[in-house]
This record gives structure tokens, C-alpha cells and sequence, in this order.
């Protein structure tokens, strides 16, 4: 903290930590987004291409003089991959307080567990007992269809009994909290004169643990919430849509709706399936799925630009991949013949040629030949996967409430 | 022990220092033609700037020094150095060149066309010495009382609430 009485100035530094994609990066966009524009600076991100934070994102808040000290907060990310220890260490440096971004997903709890590990070492490095800090934890994506009970998570990371607040950055949800939360455990030390006494912790926000969550369905054990429901819809509609216009999505018709809630229960029973099989998806093969997307575009300004306008991330794209390379892996169980099946007899071919010939004009059977086989392979593949879903959804128990869609 | 820690974690700036510095960087910008000049400390704040640099702000511009000195220091650590005292970034008519100030701040000085690096390195040479000199001092002398008025915080919190308004 700098107090800089030439200036009249209050400058205090907060950092935002916690595990790789836990949305800390998500955390900073939603305030930029939502802090009006006279209170706050430009946001500087230092990304790879990935989109990943490869030093830190920095944001500048403003609010105005107060009691005569024009009073600034400094917002900062750490590059949350283990793999970047040092830049998050040097980041750290004179940190007034932290914000650490837990990922709420069952599988995440060991991530967790390390990164805050890792923030208690780096801080004792610097000098600083991790309890004299003001710390708060966020639980974030609280809307994923297998985020840890609130109090299972408090149990196995929680050891520091910091303050808390729930989140789902992504939707904006618990952003504006968590920072007010963390701003004022950094006010209340200023009062205290000497800075390394112990912060009050334990001191919930009531927001936004009242909301009461709406379900739209009940797929075996997992529920899906409307927000997690609605934020589907709108990503599903920004990868499809040509339209500019990313709001769009709430002109959805009902049975639109009802549509794409239905490819997101198949996509719950496949996460389900997988799971129980232990099939992960491949890191590589994912990264290169979403690479053969990119390249569909000329250039790297040209992807950035059209996932902009859409304000979609590469990790929606990498999300999409990811399903399809879980399906690719799952469905050889399901439907064990699958690559027989897949195959496509010259007869075939022929066959589909003769009946659909007038659409193919004056085009020689050999010239059209490896079009038709596509064809031929699209259907069948769309076929199956009907099936697949269909065997999944057999031994499952779905609830649908029309009525919260 | 306490008043170290203090000193180390909460930066008090004083009007009498800033007002100091503030007269040596306006002669460090005449005397060596720079377009502008800002003190950094190690943290990312900005304590203090002389001269204009519209594309600049000085925020970002304070956290982007600060991290990347702290980058250099570890590259010099791989060397056996305990830090690099100067960096200088070369850009086709502007260029930023970077010194230590003893141990808690840090320069970035922006010049043009109008001088050269050596010229900034020579004067910025001469400015370090004279800021570390006002810096050990300010360092010795005993912490005031800091004056920040009576429900200061409490105002803040307010202020907060008014602007996360949602």
C-alpha cells in the first residue's frame, strides 16, 4: 500500500490467485465490465496465444478522493499454471490482500489445495504470515453439474478460516462481493495501526447465497440449474450464430429452448458415462481440434476478431472440443461395432448416386464419388450418435421442468 | 522490528520529499531532454511524475515496469547479479529506459528524437545518486503518525457500495 501524502493519494495492490482456470482472469473482465467507466482504467493483459495469463492482467480502479485522498485500488491476476511460479511470485510482491479463485469442480479440490499451498510459501518468502494478509476464498463455478457442496469444500481447503463468498464469474455472478469484501478487509487493517494484525475472517456476504437456484431438469444425480441452463444456451448460440449481435440468444423460442436443453442432458450423460468409465479426455488431442478450428480462419486477427465480436473465449471452444473427443472415446463402448459400421460399400455409394444423381448435374460418378461418400458418412455418424444418446438416456433417470425453462 | 515492517509494507510519501524528488525530476527533464519521467515503486505504484506523456497511463504503465524489473531481476539472479540496475527498451521514435532507485523504486523515463540513451543514461546516473541520498533519509527518519482522517475507511466502504451498486 502506498499513502502518498504529496498527492493526497491511498494506492492499495490486490491480487487475485488460485489454480489454471479457475477464473481469475474472468473475475478482473466482469469488474472492468461493470465498474463505471470514470471509476476505472484500461484492463493490460500479458496472454499467450492460448488466451492464457503468462505474467499477469492488471486493472486500475479509481474512486475518486475520498475524505481528501483520491483512493486507487490495483487490481492484478497471477498466472494461475503451476508451471509459472516465479512471475506469480514476483506479482505477489507488496500485495495488500488476496482474492484466491477456487474452481468449485470435484475434480479441482487437489489444484486448489496446491495453489493455496503455493500463495502461504510465496507470501513467507516475501516475509508475510499468510494469516496477517487479508484473504478471501471464492468459490467459484458454483453452476458446474458436479461443483462440491459449499461445506465439503470449506473443510478440505478452508484451513486459513478466511472469509468467503460463492461465485459464477462467468455469468458476473459474486464478482462485485467478493472484491467489495476483500476491498473492506483491506480498510479495516488501515484503521488498525499496525499491519500485521489478524484479519476479521469468517465475514460472509449475504449476497448471492440467497438466490434461490432454479432447476431445469434432474439428470441421475446431477441437477441442471436455469443460470448454467441459460449460459449453455448463450454460448451454443455464439458458436453458431453469424449475427453480431451475442444478446440474440434471448429471442430463443421455447422449443428452441427445449432443443438445446436437450443436447445439454446428453452432454450431462456423457460427462456422467465417461466419468463412471474413467475415460478423460486427451489434453493433445483437444488442443489439436481446436487448432484444426482455428485454422479455418487466415489469420490469428481473424480468429481473435470473430471470437471478440462474439465474446466467446478459447476455452468455449475448447469445451466443444473436448465433448467431442469424450464422445469419440465413449461411443466405441457403447456401441461396440462402430467402425464396421462406419464403413461405406462401393454399392452404397453407387446407390446414392443413382437416387440423387439430379442434384449432382453433369458431374461424373468418379468426380462426385469422395463428396458422396461424406455425404453418406454425415448421415451415419448423425444416426449413430442418436442411437448412442439414446442407449445412454435408456438407463438413465431424466426430470425435465418444462415449466423454470 | 515493527517499524521495519511497516516501512516495508504500507509506503508513506511525505509532502517535503515528494516536493524534493519533484524539483530534481524537473531538472533531470530539461537537462536531458526526455519527454517525461516517473518514479515506481517496486510494487507497481506510481509515486510521483514530471513532464507529459499523453499515450501514458501512468497506472499501467507503473505496473508494467515494476513487473518486468521484477522479470529482469530474475534473469540477473541466473547471471549471479544480484539485479540489473538499468533497462532500456528501443522503439523507432520512442524509447523508455529504466533505473533502480536503491532498493524500493525504480525510473522509466521516456525520450524522443530530441536526445540520445547515453545522454538519459549520464543524467539519469546522477539523478539516482541524489534520490537515493532522499530516500535514506526519509527511510531514518521516524514514522509519523499517519493522519488519514477519522472514518477515512468507513468512507471508502461507502463509496464502494455506491459504485458496485448492481
Amino acid at each position: 500500500m502506498q499513502i502518498n501524502y504529496a498527492k493526497k493519494e491511498v494506492s492499495c495492490k490486490l491480487v487475485y490467485y488460485g489454480p489454471g482456470m479457475s477464473g481469475k482472469t474472468t473475475n478482473l473482465e466482469v469488474v472492468h465490465q461493470k465498474v463505471p467507466d470514470h471509476n476505472k482504467g484500461e484492463m493490460t493483459s500479458i496472454a499467450t496465444e492460448g488466451d492464457r495469463t503468462l505474467f499477469f492482467d492488471f486493472l486500475p480502479l479509481d474512486l475518486g478522493k475520498i475524505r481528501g485522498m483520491t483512493t486507487k485500488f490495483q487490481l492484478y491476476t497471477v498466472p494461475g499454471q503451476v508451471y509459472y511460479a516465479s512471475t506469480r511470485k514476483l506479482v505477489l510482491q507488496g500485495s495488500d490482500g488476496v482474492i484466491f479463485v477456487a474452481d468449485s469442480n470435484a475434480d479441482k479440490i487437489e489444484e486448489n489445495i496446491e495453489s493455496l499451498k503455493d500463495l502461504e510459501n510465496n507470501l513467507k518468502e516475501y516475509g508475510v504470515k499468510i494469516d496477517e494478509l487479508p484473504v478471501v476464498i471464492q468459490w467459484n463455478k458454483r453452476d458446474l453439474p458436479n461443483a462440491l457442496p459449499v461445506e465439503e469444500l470449506e473443510k478440505a481447503i478452508n484451513w486459513l478460516n478466511a472469509a468467503t463468498t460463492e461465485a459464477v464469474a462467468a455469468t458476473g455472478e459474486g464478482v462485485l462481493p467478493t472484491l467489495k469484501l476483500a476491498a473492506s478487509l483491506i480498510l479495516e487493517r488501515l484503521n488498525s495501526k499496525e499491519p500485521g494484525a489478524p484479519t476479521s475472517a469468517k465475514a460472509k456476504v449475504a449476497e448471492p447465497k440467497e438466490k434461490k437456484e432454479v432447476y431445469v431438469a434432474n439428470i441421475n444425480a446431477d441437477k441442471i440449474s436455469r443460470s448454467y441452463f441459460n449460459q449453455y444456451c448463450q454460448i451454443q448460440y455464439r458458436l453458431a450464430t453469424k449475427s453480431n449481435d451475442v444478446e440474440d440468444f434471448k429471442k430463443f423460442s421455447t422449443e428452441e429452448k427445449k432443443k438445446l436443453l436437450d443436447s445439454l442432458i446428453n452432454y450431462v450423460l456423457l460427462l456422467q458415462d465417461s466419468k463412471a468409465r474413467g475415460i478423460q479426455a486427451d489434453k493433445d488431442h483437444v488442443e489439436t481440434q481446436v487448432k484444426s478450428f482455428g485454422r479455418k480462419f487466415k489469420s490469428q486477427e481473424e480468429l481473435d476478431d470473430y471470437l471478440g465480436r462474439r465474446r466467446l473465449t478459447l476455452d468455449n471452444l475448447r469445451n466443444e472440443a473436448t465433448r467431442n473427443v469424450i464422445i469419440g472415446m465413449v461411443i466405441k463402448n457403447v456401441l461396440p461395432n462402430i467402425d464396421q459400421r462406419l464403413k461405406i460399400s462401393s454399392k452404397e455409394v453407387a446407390e446414392y448416386y443413382e437416387s440423387h444423381k439430379g442434384a449432382y448435374g453433369d458431374k461424373t460418378y468418379d468426380q462426385v464419388k469422395s463428396s458422396v461418400v461424406g455425404r453418406i458418412k454425415a448421415t451415419r455418424k448423425k444416426e449413430l450418435l442418436q442411437e448412442f444418446f439414446m442407449k445412454l438416456r435408456e438407463k438413465s433417470t431424466i426430470e425435465i421442468f418444462d415449466s423454470n425453462i | 522490528m515493527k517499524d521495519e515492517k511497516l516501512r516495508q509494507r504500507r509506503l508513506v510519501y511525505y509532502k517535503e520529499d515528494i516536493d524534493q524528488i519533484d524539483k530534481l525530476l524537473d531538472e533531470f527533464i530539461k537537462l536531458s531532454g526526455s519527454v517525461a519521467i516517473f518514479l515506481i515503486d517496486k510494487d507497481g505504484h506510481l509515486v510521483t511524475q514530471k513532464g507529459t506523456a499523453p499515450s501514458i497511463h501512468p497506472e499501467t504503465l507503473s505496473a508494467l515496469v515494476a513487473g518486468s524489473f521484477a522479470a529482469t531481476k530474475e534473469m540477473a539472479r541466473m547471471l549471479g547479479e544480484s539485479e540489473f540496475s538499468v533497462m532500456f527498451h528501443q522503439g523507432k521514435k520512442e524509447n523508455i529506459h529504466i533505473s533502480l532507485v536503491g532498493e524500493r523504486a525504480m525510473t522509466a523515463t521516456v525520450f524522443d528524437t530530441q536526445t540520445t540513451a547515453g545522454m538519459v543514461n549520464l543524467y539519469s546516473k546522477e539523478l539516482m545518486t541524489k534520490l537515493e541520498v532522499i530516500f535514506n533519509i526519509a527511510s531514518k527518519r521516524e514514522a509519523k503518525e499517519h493522519s488519514l482522517q477519522s472514518g477515512y475507511s468507513d468512507s471508502v466502504k461507502d463509496k464502494l457500495e455506491d459504485m458496485f451498486k448492481e
